[in-house]
């Protein structure tokens, strides 16, 4: 089976018939994944579109097979192949302290500085004069991921943009959260039909709160914030329960 | 041959088995079998032209500086390759792409009406720009007369966002610079006016107001009352913000010098706007090429000579004053009447083609649709000046220090939806 695949034969069909199927399909899914060779370079790159693969498979666009992208490079790395948990790889362990602590950073969210598109806008309008997130201890947002808990992501993510964005994503520190901000993070919006743009964040990183709209009133955000900070505070201590997602990439 | 510096994607020959979820239990899962063909590293990408070839050859005492594609001052998502000599940039490699969204191929492949809503994300700090372009080459191609007050209304409202969009620009600037305050300020302006347009619109960046042959709803009392209100402390807000900007020793010692883009430079590369003008070429597509009621109005074109950073922040303040000296005509001009032209449900413009420009924040905005009878257009073409001005930052740059990159690509205003539409 193609590397990173999401088991697409339905229930049903014999063990021998699958294995079959699985070698057919190794050797297409080689095939297709060759290392380019000069001459190919224009040539359009089509592969799966496997970076990241829900809890339950069910929970995502029905149970469907991702569909197919260009994301050929980066799901040639660890995040497109491996599914462990989020926190697993890690090696993190909450102590009893992290139930004290979870209740002090539910109140001091600190944002990586990062604006892809037109919601940034919106999110630097909700950080600044009228609508002063800092009032709520979301603090003016950190230009470098060392320093942050949450990435916003706001504005489409081009499939280009995806490797870098899961990069900065990785070299947060845990505990993190991400925010999905805007329809074109949250489902694609009215980027559905594009061909170069990821449907949905959530199909490169875990997210943890999608805030609709394009793009969301900075009111919308603050309160996106709000939800992220009850749902760090309702989880507190207990952070091997919650939603698992890639690893830390080798080279991205 | 010289190569880049190579990115292997590569991973190590030894590796854990891969997992898969088991089909009948999404809870369980299972190793899998993985082919070794598919742990070749990705070659290192080969370097296609002769200037890539000569970029990438480092010489003695160089380095690489990655800016980009995040980083707090590229106004979204631009990547700049500096090749730096100590302090000094030596080469730029400016690499786009990172926001590009299909739009162009997607407006081929939507009607009319459904246009003007797609091409609002491009320009996205003054959308109604963009969606003016659009119509206007849209109206070209249907030969449809505009009700005077809709002209009236789009003039209106875009002067708005003009002056919205420059303030912006002020404040992230000087951010870019280094100092936080203006940008304070900065946002309280766009905020009110984006406010004001969200009544009048219904959204409050990306509108989809204007419509061929008018504008989608007539001013309404909570827009008016708001535009008074701002109105009436608008030209006194505007010079004080600026004050805080041109009274600053630093920025101005910053700002005054860098970044010299002389007359030839300027219309070598097509630049236009505000950065044009800085170079001392009264080129505005307001005046040039007339449209709308802007042969009714009365106002100045400002002109610099000195073509810096520190003229193109100027050039956009007097802008802005101008833009106020409009609205206040607009305002006593308003004609009555309907705000929209009647058109059918469906629209198939006669096979043809159509080119309509606007003079945006940022500079000409235009668009070329070409018709082919059908309800979608053709070919729908969109000229975007940020794109125009970023091509002249590999020139500006070479001879500057580093810390000066932002304050010279931060001048030239650009915008990345635009860019890489
Ligand atoms: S959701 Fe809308 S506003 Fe946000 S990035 Fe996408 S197109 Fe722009």
């Amino acid at each position: 089976m193609a590397v990173g695949d999401r088991p697409t034969k339905r229930a049903g069909e014999d063990a021998a018939a699958t294995a079959a199927g699985a070698a057919t399909e190794t050797k297409a899914a080689a095939s297709q994944l060759a290392p380019i060779t000069t001459g190919e370079l224009t040539a359009p790159i089509v592969v799966p579109n496997t970076l990241w693969q829900a809890v339950n498979p069910l929970a995502y666009d029905g149970g469907r097979p991702a569909e197919i992208t260009h994301l050929r490079e980066f799901g040639l790395t660890d995040a497109g192949r491996h599914d462990d948990g989020r926190w697993g790889g890690l090696q993190v362990i909450p102590t009893q302290a992290d139930n004290i602590l979870d209740l002090i950073r539910a109140n001091s969210l600190w944002p990586l500085l990062s604006g892809l598109a037109c919601c940034a806008f919106e999110m630097m309008s909700a950080a600044t004069s009228k609508n002063d997130m800092d009032r709520w201890g979301m603090f003016p947002f950190r230009a470098s991921p060392r320093q942050s808990d949450v990435l916003i992501v706001a504005g489409t993510l081009t499939t280009k943009m995806a490797g870098p964005l899961v990069r900065l994503w990785e070299e947060m520190p845990e505990p993190k959260w991400c925010v999905a901000l805007g329809d074109c993070t949250v489902s694609g919006g009215r980027y559905k039909r594009s061909y170069s743009t990821v449907q949905g964040i959530d199909r490169v990183m875990p997210v943890d709160v999608y805030i609709p709209g394009c793009p969301p009133r900075p009111e919308g955000l603050i309160y996106g914030m709000m939800q992220l900070g009850q749902l760090v505070k309702d989880q507190r201590g207990h952070w091997p329960e919650r939603e698992i997602g890639p690893t830390v990439p080798d080279k991205i | 041959m010289p190569t880049r510096p190579v990115r292997t994607n590569s991973r190590p020959k030894q590796r854990p088995p891969e997992q898969h979820r088991s089909e009948d239990d999404p809870r369980i899962m299972l190793d899998r079998e993985v082919s070794a063909d598919l742990y070749e590293p990705i070659p290192p990408y080969p370097t296609r032209t002769e200037r890539e070839a000569e970029f990438y050859t480092i010489g003695d005492g160089e380095m690489f500086l990655n800016l980009g594609p995040q980083h707090p001052a590229t106004h979204g998502v631009l990547r700049l390759v500096l090749k730096l000599s100590g302090e000094q940039i030596v080469d730029v490699d400016p690499v786009l792409g990172y926001l590009h969204r299909g739009v162009e191929k997607i407006c081929e492949n939507s009607d009319y009406y459904h246009v003007i809503d797609q091409v609002d994300p491009l320009e996205y700090a003054s959308a109604l720009f963009q969606e003016w372009a659009a119509v206007l080459a849209f109206e070209k191609l249907m030969d449809v007369e505009v009700p005077p007050r809709a002209e009236y209304i789009r003039v209106l409202s875009a002067e708005l966002l003009r002056i919205s969009s420059h303030t912006l620009f002020m404040g992230f600037l000087a951010l870019d610079m280094g100092g936080l305050t203006p940008i304070l300020y900065s946002f309280i302006e766009r905020d009110e006016i984006v406010e004001m347009l969200a009544a009048l619109t219904g959204a409050r960046m990306l509108f989809n107001y204007f419509r061929i042959g008018g504008v989608n709803g007539d001013l309404n009392h909570e827009f008016m009352s708001r535009l008074g209100d701002w109105m009436s402390r608008a030209a006194k807000q505007t010079e004080a913000n600026t004050g805080l900007l041109n009274e600053n020793e630093i920025f101005v010692r910053r700002a005054r010098g860098v970044g010299v883009m002389d007359r030839e430079m300027a219309l070598r590369f097509g630049v236009t706007g505000g950065n044009l003008r800085a170079s001392g070429v009264p080129f505005d597509v307001r005046r040039a090429h007339p449209y709308s009621v802007y042969p009714q109005l009365d106002f100045n074109v400002p002109t610099r000579l000195e073509g810096d950073s520190l003229a193109r922040y100027l050039i956009r303040m007097d802008e802005v004053r101008e833009s106020i000296k409009i609205i206040d005509q607009c305002l006593n001009n308003m004609p009555d009447g309907p705000v929209m032209a009647k058109l059918p449900r469906l629209l198939r413009p006669h096979p043809g083609r159509a080119w309509g420009a606007v003079e945006g924040p940022r500079g000409m905005l235009g668009v070329y649709a070409i018709s082919d009878g059908t309800d979608q257009p053709f070919r729908f073409r969109i000229h975007d000046p940020s794109f125009m001005n970023l091509e002249v930052v590999p020139h500006l740059l070479p001879g500057n220090l580093l810390a000066d990159t932002m304050a010279i690509v931060s001048s030239l205003d650009p915008i990345m939806g635009g860019i890489d539409k």
